[in-house]
Parts: C-alpha cells; sequence; structure tokens
C-alpha cells in the first residue's frame, strides 16, 4: 500500500481546503472592509467593522451576559465535580461504579430534547428568562468534562509518592493539597477550559431556557449571521473564537481517542 | 476540597459502625452526592416526568398523543428526515476517516502529521462556529464558488439551505473521533500481518477487506453509533445549515415549543427522539461490555 509523495499532497491540499476554507473565510470577512462579488479576495481590508462593533451595547450586552453565565456555571459546576472525582477515583465507596456509569448513560440523553423536558418545568417555576435558570442548565454540560478528565487523572497518579507521604506522617489534607493535587492540576484546567469552551458556544440551552429574556452571545451570533452586513456576525466569531481556540490548544493533549469517546460515554 | 479529610478522617467510628459504612465509604457519598443530586434532578426527574405528562391526557393514562405523533405525514416525514441524515453522514463521515486513518497508518513524515491535524481541527470548532463558517464558504457568492469561478468552473449550485448543507457539516464535524479510534486500532495490525498476506499474492483491496476491516469492526461500530446519536440530536447545524423542511427533529422541537407554543406535542417529539437514541445506546454500551468481556 505504499503511496507516491504525490497522492500524499493531493489528500493535504484537499484535507486543507475543505477543513481550514470555511473558518479562514470568516476571517478574510472579518477583516474586509469591501468584498463584493466576484473578488477572490476582498478589495479593501481593515478594522472597521471591529470598531464599530465594539461601541455597540446590543452587542456587548450578550458577550457580557455569556460570559458571566459561562464562568459561574463552570466555576460551580468545577466546586462540585473535582471533589467528586477525587472520589470516584480514589475512595471506595457503594455503588460507586453504578455512580460513575450514570454519568455516561446521562450522556446517551439527546441535550436538546433533555432542555425541552427541563423548560417544561422551568416554566411552570418561573425560572425561563432567569439568568439562574440557565446556569443551573448549563452546569450540566459541564458536568461531562469534570467528572472524566478529572477522574481519569486522579486514577493516573501513582499512589506510591501519596502513600510515602502518610507514612512520614503527613495528614491526608497535606497529602492532597502537596501531592495528589499539583499532579493533577494540569487535567483540572484543561476539564475547566474544555467545559468553558463547550458551554460559552452552546445555542441549546440559551435558546430553550434563557430566550426571550437572557440573549447570549451564541444567539447574537445566529441574529447577525441573517444579517446583510456580513462582516457584523464575521468579527463576532473571530474575537471570541480565536482566544478560546489558543486556550484549547493548551488543553488538547486531554483531548485523547479514550477521552473523546468517555465523553460521549465510552 | 478539605472536607476529604474533615469527613473521612473525623467521622465518629461508632456512627460509621451503625450505618455499616467505614469512613471512606460516607466521605465519597458526601462528595459524589452534589453532581449525582444534580443529575437526578436536571436529567432523571425531568425525563420520568416527561414520559408520564406525554402519556397523560386530562388526567387519564392514554397514548392518544403517540397516536397523533405516528400518524402526521409531516412529523413521521421530519423523523424519517432525521434518521436518513444521521445514517448516511454518520457512514459518510467513517468512510472519509477510515480513508484518512489507512493513509496515515501506511505513512509517516510531515505531510501525514499535517494530515493528522487538520483531522483533529474540529474538536476545536463549536457547531455554531463551524455552521456560520460554511454558510459563507459554501453559501451564494461564497469563497469555495468565487474559487470555482476563478478555475473557470461557474456552474456552482449552493448546498446551503438544502440537505446537502447540514450533511456536509456533520461529515467535517465528526472526522476527529473515528480518526483517532481507527488510527489506534490500524497501528495494532501489524506490519507483519500486512505483509504476510501481500507476499501470498494479496492485493490492496482484499488485504483492506479480510484483514483491516475484521479487526475494525468494533472499532466502526461504536464510532457509528457515537455519531449517529449525536447527529439526530443536533440543533444548531440543521438550524443554520438545513432547508425549512423537513425539519431535523431538534428543529421541530423547538419550533413546536417556541412558536406554536404546543409544549405536550414537543415532549412526545422529545421522548420519541430519546427512545431512539438510548435504542442506539444500549446497543453501543452492549458491543462495549461484549468486547471487554472477551478481552478479559
Amino acid at each position: 500500500m505504499k503511496r507516491t509523495p504525490f497522492g500524499g499532497l493531493i489528500l493535504l491540499v484537499s484535507m486543507g481546503l475543505a477543513m481550514l476554507g470555511p473558518i479562514v473565510t470568516v476571517i478574510l470577512w472579518a477583516f474586509a472592509v469591501k468584498w463584493r462579488y466576484p473578488h477572490l479576495l476582498p478589495t479593501e481590508w481593515g478594522m472597521k467593522y471591529w470598531f464599530a462593533m465594539l461601541g455597540r451595547e446590543t452587542v456587548m450586552t450578550p458577550v457580557l451576559t455569556s460570559l458571566a453565565l459561562t464562568s459561574i456555571a463552570t466555576t460551580a459546576a468545577a466546586l462540585i465535580c473535582w471533589p467528586a472525582a477525587y472520589a470516584f477515583a480514589r475512595l471506595k465507596f457503594p455503588g460507586r461504579q453504578l455512580l460513575l456509569f450514570s454519568f455516561i448513560a446521562a450522556q446517551a440523553v439527546p441535550k436538546f430534547a433533555l432542555f425541552v423536558s427541563i423548560a417544561v418545568i422551568f416554566l411552570k417555576l418561573g425560572l425561563v428568562g432567569n439568568f439562574w435558570g440557565v446556569v443551573l442548565v448549563q452546569m450540566l454540560s459541564a458536568v461531562l468534562f469534570m467528572i472524566w478528565i478529572p477522574t481519569a487523572a486522579f486514577r493516573g497518579i501513582p499512589p506510591a509518592l501519596e502513600e510515602a507521604a502518610f507514612d512520614l506522617g503527613a495528614s491526608r489534607l497535606r497529602v492532597f493539597l502537596f501531592i495528589t493535587l499539583p499532579q493533577a492540576m494540569p487535567a483540572l484546567a484543561a476539564s475547566y477550559v474544555l467545559a468553558f469552551v463547550s458551554i460559552l458556544f452552546e445555542v441549546d440551552s440559551a435558546l430553550l431556557i434563557g430566550a426571550p429574556t437572557i440573549t447570549t452571545m451564541p444567539l447574537l451570533l445566529m441574529t447577525l449571521s441573517s444579517k446583510v452586513i456580513v462582516q457584523e456576525a464575521a468579527v463576532l466569531c473571530v474575537m471570541i473564537w480565536v482566544p478560546c481556540f489558543a486556550l484549547m490548544m493548551l488543553s488538547r493533549r486531554f483531548m485523547t481517542a479514550r477521552g473523546i469517546a468517555q465523553g460521549f460515554g465510552a | 476540597m478539605s472536607d476529604v479529610a474533615k469527613s473521612s478522617g473525623g467521622a465518629a467510628p461508632g456512627y460509621a459502625l451503625r450505618t455499616g459504612l467505614g469512613p471512606q465509604a460516607l466521605a465519597g457519598l458526601a462528595l459524589v452526592a452534589m453532581p449525582v443530586g444534580l443529575l437526578v434532578t436536571l436529567t432523571l426527574w425531568p425525563t420520568v416526568r416527561m414520559v408520564g405528562a406525554t402519556f397523560s391526557v386530562d388526567g387519564h393514562f392514554s397514548a392518544e398523543r403517540y397516536f397523533a405523533f405516528f400518524n402526521d405525514a409531516y412529523t413521521m416525514a421530519n423523523l424519517r428526515y432525521t434518521l436518513e441524515m444521521g445514517f448516511v453522514s454518520a457512514i459518510a463521515a467513517l468512510s472519509v476517516s477510515f480513508g484518512i486513518a489507512l493513509y496515515l497508518r501506511f505513512s509517516a513524515g510531515r505531510i501525514a502529521t499535517m494530515i493528522h491535524g487538520l483531522s483533529l481541527f474540529p474538536l476545536f470548532v463549536p457547531s455554531i462556529i463551524i455552521s456560520y463558517a460554511l454558510v459563507r464558504f459554501l453559501g451564494p457568492n461564497g469563497l469555495f464558488q468565487l474559487m470555482l469561478e476563478q478555475v473557470g468552473f461557474t456552474q456552482y449550485r449552493t448546498p446551503y439551505l438544502t440537505p446537502v448543507g447540514p450533511f456536509l457539516a456533520f461529515v467535517w464535524e465528526n472526522l476527529p473521533l473515528p480518526v483517532l479510534v481507527l488510527s489506534a486500532g490500524l497501528s495494532q495490525v501489524s506490519d507483519h500481518a500486512v505483509e504476510a498476506a501481500r507476499d501470498l499474492g494479496a492485493k490492496s483491496p482484499r488485504i483492506l477487506w479480510e484483514i483491516l476491516l475484521p479487526q475494525m469492526r468494533r472499532s466502526l461500530l461504536i464510532a457509528f453509533a457515537l455519531i449517529f446519536m449525536g447527529i439526530i440530536g443536533a440543533f444548531t447545524v440543521p438550524y443554520m445549515l438545513g432547508p425549512p423542511a423537513p425539519e431535523m427533529m431538534s428543529v421541530f422541537m423547538q419550533r413546536t415549543l417556541g412558536n406554536l407554543q404546543d409544549p405536550a406535542s414537543a415532549q412526545v417529539q422529545a421522548v420519541v427522539l430519546m427512545v431512539i437514541s438510548s435504542i442506539v445506546g444500549g446497543f453501543y454500551i452492549a458491543t462495549m461490555v461484549k468486547s471487554s468481556a472477551g478481552a478479559r
């Protein structure tokens, strides 16, 4: 099955076009001042639309709402899930396997359908269109990353070091803070980043639980994407996604085949 | 985190004896209580309640809403479209990733590394971003059309707002998982097996069919189930790229709930989708369990 480098080159070029072409188009639009058919590239470049977007309240309010919602939901999820992940990895308790499995099984439930069921309940409780209602539902989306990645990380830490510290008389808390936690830190940080980004761009919860009173950044993007001025949505995409992309690249070694499959429930 | 120390070290032995649980077990249960509670209140309870609600008409048990669902031509067209989209897109994503994984298995060097990197790129791109980007790339007068016209091709018909639009987006989004899983699987097929077959005169397609595919069967099935479940539940991609009709189930649900203000029907639609997803999910878990039992 030897292939000529030429075949590889053709595959590379077509892959490059298919995988990067759409994103490159958006980046071009974000910095285009004038791009009219049939020009292959913008004929006038600049940041004109960036300044216009940044100064507008209808743009900045949803962006700030999204950042606030996402920070609160992700942090709250971390506070309840990370200790649980430690327990799943290190402590023996009845029902441990079953409960861990329930987090997998929950991922098989189609999210949008689940949010419909929650929306009907929240409607009765007056939580639809409520900031904290959205936070609660978004926490659910974070659980996936916040249980699996940290549980695997805590499991992966060799217990020998912890045992040695115990033998020398260190308390459980001290061992946790100075031995276990530093080793788990990169995985915990990665789980935070992945949960944060996935919540930040989540449409489903914002649409079913937040709308119409709470407009988040993804909902704004949907509205802008049907507008005549193409640049506005493009600027918003680049402005929000590029920093997230950089953060995710730092966490990429936790996005392994097993990790992703587990995320889906393997 | 400090309650790890407190509750496990500090629980009175008498209490632990009375409940029959050691301090470690109590600490463990206490620590997992919150996320498990979240799962119970926001997944288990709403789902069970919703299933109950769909079978209750004026306070009586009745399946009439389901009869209405399965007898409505438009609803059935949407369900059928959703399942077909899931099936066709998942098969296409698997075929493309199998090709990529095969290439990666038998080549090395900078080109292979770059192809590998490109195939993982969708992991870093949220649905809403790629949906919007595909509108701009493949849409009318988009960059793709402009590029084709540069080389003299002027007959471009945009897939935007046709079923091909969401199909392409689903294939795009679902490359990374099978590429990772299949390349891991293919790397376990030894070079010796392939060379031995070739020495005996087997041609490449036959090696593929009789040596590589059988060993990949389980990985392919698992990847198919995961991708299929993801697609039939998707909202953003069909909402942004798909035709107004037929609708995929999530878009249909959103319109039924939001525009038509008909939560009763929306819940029936949600339950049907959940049942289909859980059948595929159950099959997937069975495959996992069977294979891990076989490995032991």
